[in-house]
């Protein structure tokens, strides 16, 4: 599996997070991170469609179900119902971080193979956004008071040339990474719900409410 | 009564006994034994019965009152107790007990030759029924037959060239069927499914059954799988697209990736079970497939799909749509997230409003990102309208059905009544009076006035131009009002 160097995402968000001057609070965050998922995972149809066309079949076929073999490193959007339900913020968060942040940098590392001009473009465009994505996360956490994850130093992802891998087995690492990457957009849509939520003031709800029925 | 075996000391009023006893036991034994042997009827199949359960044994025992007459000391016939299903041949031949009845009615013949008949009688039945209820009875062959098809139906071990009559359902069958023993159906129908039997020619000893049924091979199965609880989990539903006409039995698997998961049957539907999702946000596909068979064949499905792709809420409850007061160009309707949705915090849906007045055929749509509810602003004034909301996920799967449709009229004011207008004009005749031409008002004659009932005569007179000045105020106002 690819390997790749990363250290230079870890520093980047905390940037704007120290630039951040009257904070209207982490609810318009938080709607914001959560606009931005809903713009990567449409983003992402259109990506995923084109590229796996590119990897020809049986990729692009919507019947293909591979077992999951390979691709251990990937992180996984797949979580028990009721542990997932009772996460709390910081750990719904951090999830999130860890797994954008790993999930950007094999898409760069999918980008420097990638054949024609068009899905190069493309790709960069798209890992622009995911980028843009994961700066909002990192705002969020900020704003709530959490401290960004830090790697530690013997799990920091270092490239190194794996393996030869078959070309066959490395288009199905590529189609795991797409489908996580689809995975976890959809997974972290629920998740800012679920924070969007805890963030609302219950009384502008009942109000809302209250309206509604014309009482 | 006495048995007719016994022997009286005095001839006389022995005969006599013996008389009495024989006519009573022929009045009583006769009609249980007559329906049995009208045309039309097999003798041993009850067919109705049969056609309803097949298995056990067709016959039924004689008549209760075989027992209550015959010793069963003398006479073992296997009439009284009521018959088993699985009964066998008795371990005494026919043949011998005949010999023993027809000797002991021998044994009377000597008194009286109307004893003697009605013992033959007697006998006879007796042992007609007795080769009836001890032929080969093994329950129905159940056979089923593919429509459409040939089959031949051996009469069971009979030859080829038995002389055999075949029934169905207790019908006789005309003979051009037969090929020897064997009867042939071409291009067998539904109408063809039944009992057949077939008995021997002469003594309609029943030699065999077959329960036939007629049907069809399964075709290809209809599966489709849909989440309306989600994330608890979702249920899978199927059919086949033609009818069979015979018993089917499906068996359904649900694999994610290698894991077998448990498909849980429906308590109410018998076509679909549930599955309760282990694992959300899941990158494996989920795995159902489906076989049907029956026995005249077999066939099967699958499907797979992404947790995502099958999420599909049940349509908005409780849509409700009311007029505003004062408004005559809004509408307000509530409606509630589907009961069935489990978790509307975490999992929000969005909302799908469409609206149309009953007259036109072109809807008016609304998305609605939250809230359950929502207020038409620019419906036409006056007519009935027809509103229906759908429901989804927010991000994922499908739009559900639309719901149950609400109908509702935007406020309008009430209209002025008619009679209101005509005391209104009647009592302002004066006012009004201005606007009809002068002449008019002088129609009422000064002389009348004298002479007449007081205040009903220029009253009376009066009428028509009111009433006309009535409804010139009524159209006046509705004009202005419209």
């Amino acid at each position: 599996m690819l390997a790749c160097l990363c250290t230079v995402l870890w520093h980047l968000p905390a940037v704007p997070a120290l630039n951040r001057t009257g904070d209207p609070g982490p609810g318009l965050s938080i709607q914001k991170t959560y606009d931005l998922t809903r713009y990567l995972e449409h983003q992402l149809r259109s990506l995923a469609g084109t590229y796996l066309n590119y990897l020809g079949p049986p990729f692009n076929e919507p019947d293909f179900n591979p077992p999951r073999l390979g691709a251990e490193t990937l992180p996984r959007a797949t979580v028990d119902l009721e542990v997932w339900r009772s996460l709390n913020d910081k750990l719904r968060l951090t999830q999130n971080y860890e797994a954008y942040s790993h999930l950007l940098c094999y898409l760069r590392g999918l980008n420097r193979q990638a054949a024609t001009a068009e899905l190069r473009r493309s790709l960069a465009h798209f890992c622009t956004s995911l980028q843009g994505l994961l700066g909002s996360i990192a705002g969020v956490m900020a704003a709530l008071g959490y401290p960004l994850p830090q790697p530690l130093p013997g799990t920091e992802p270092t490239w190194t040339p794996g393996p030869a891998h078959s070309d066959f087995l490395q288009k199905m690492d590529d189609f795991w990474l797409l489908k996580e990457l689809q995975t976890w957009l959809w997974r972290s849509a629920k998740d800012f719900n679920r924070l969007k939520k805890k963030m609302q003031p219950p009384a502008a709800a009942v109000t809302l409410h209250l309206g509604a029925h014309g009482f | 009564m006495t048995s007719l075996h016994a022997v009286p000391h005095s001839p006389s009023a022995s005969s006599l006994a013996r008389l009495l006893a024989c006519s009573f036991a022929c009045s009583a034994l006769l009609p249980p034994l007559l329906p049995a042997r009208l045309p039309g009827r097999s003798l041993g199949a009850r067919p109705s019965s049969l056609t309803a359960r097949p298995g056990p044994s067709p016959t039924r025992p004689p008549g209760p009152l075989w027992g209550l007459l015959l010793p069963p000391g003398s006479f073992r016939l296997p009439g009284p107790q009521p018959r088993r299903p699985d009964a066998r041949r008795r371990a005494g031949g026919p043949t011998e007990r005949r010999r023993h009845r027809r000797g002991a009615c021998v044994g009377t013949q000597m008194a009286a030759p109307v004893p003697w008949a009605c013992c033959a009688v007697l006998a006879a039945a007796a042992a007609v029924v007795y080769a009836q209820r001890h032929s080969p009875q093994e329950a129905p062959h159940v056979q089923y037959e593919r429509l459409g098809s040939d089959v031949t139906l051996p009469c069971g071990t009979a030859n080829w060239d038995a002389a055999v009559t075949w029934r169905v359902n207790g019908t006789d069958l005309a003979p051009d069927l037969l090929n020897g023993s064997q009867l042939v159906l071409r291009g067998l129908e539904l109408g063809h499914s039944g009992l057949y039997a077939c008995f021997h020619r002469d003594s309609w000893h029943l030699r065999h059954q077959v329960l036939l049924h007629v049907g069809l091979p399964p075709r290809e199965p209809v599966l489709s799988c849909r989440s309306n609880t989600y994330p608890k989990g979702f249920y899978c539903s199927w059919h086949l697209p033609t009818p069979t006409y015979i018993p089917n039995t499906f068996n359904v698997t649900v694999l994610h990736g290698s894991k077998i998961m448990v498909c849980e049957k429906d308590p109410a539907l018998k076509n679909r079970c549930h599955i309760r999702y282990m694992h959300l946000f899941s990158t494996i596909k989920y795995k159902v497939s489906i076989s049907v068979s029956n026995a005249l064949g077999h066939n099967a499905t699958a499907i797979t799909f992404d947790e995502f792709t099958i999420v599909k809420p049940d349509p908005p409850e409780n849509v409700v749509a009311r007029p505003v007061p004062s408004n005559p160009r809004r509408l307000e309707v509530t409606w509630q997230t589907p009961s069935t949705w489990p978790d509307p915090e975490s999992f929000p849906l969005k909302f799908f409003l469409r609206y149309r007045p009953l007259i036109l055929d072109q809807w008016q749509h609304v998305e609605l990102s939250d809230g359950t509810a929502h207020t038409i602003t620019d419906a036409y004034a006056g007519k009935e309208y027809i509103i229906q909301v759908a429901a989804k996920d927010n991000e994922i799967g499908t739009w559900s059905d639309w719901s149950v449709a609400a109908h509702a009229t935007p406020w309008t004011e009430e209209p002025r009544h008619l009679t209101t207008e005509a005391q209104a004009a009647e009592t302002t005749t004066s006012t009004t009076s201005s606007l009809a031409p002068p002449p008019t008002t002088k129609i009422c004659d000064p002389g009348e006035l004298g002479s007449g009932g007081g205040p009903s005569a220029p009253f009376l007179v009066s009428v028509p131009i009111t009433l006309a000045l009535a409804a010139a105020a009524a159209t006046a106002s509705s004009l202005l009002i419209w």
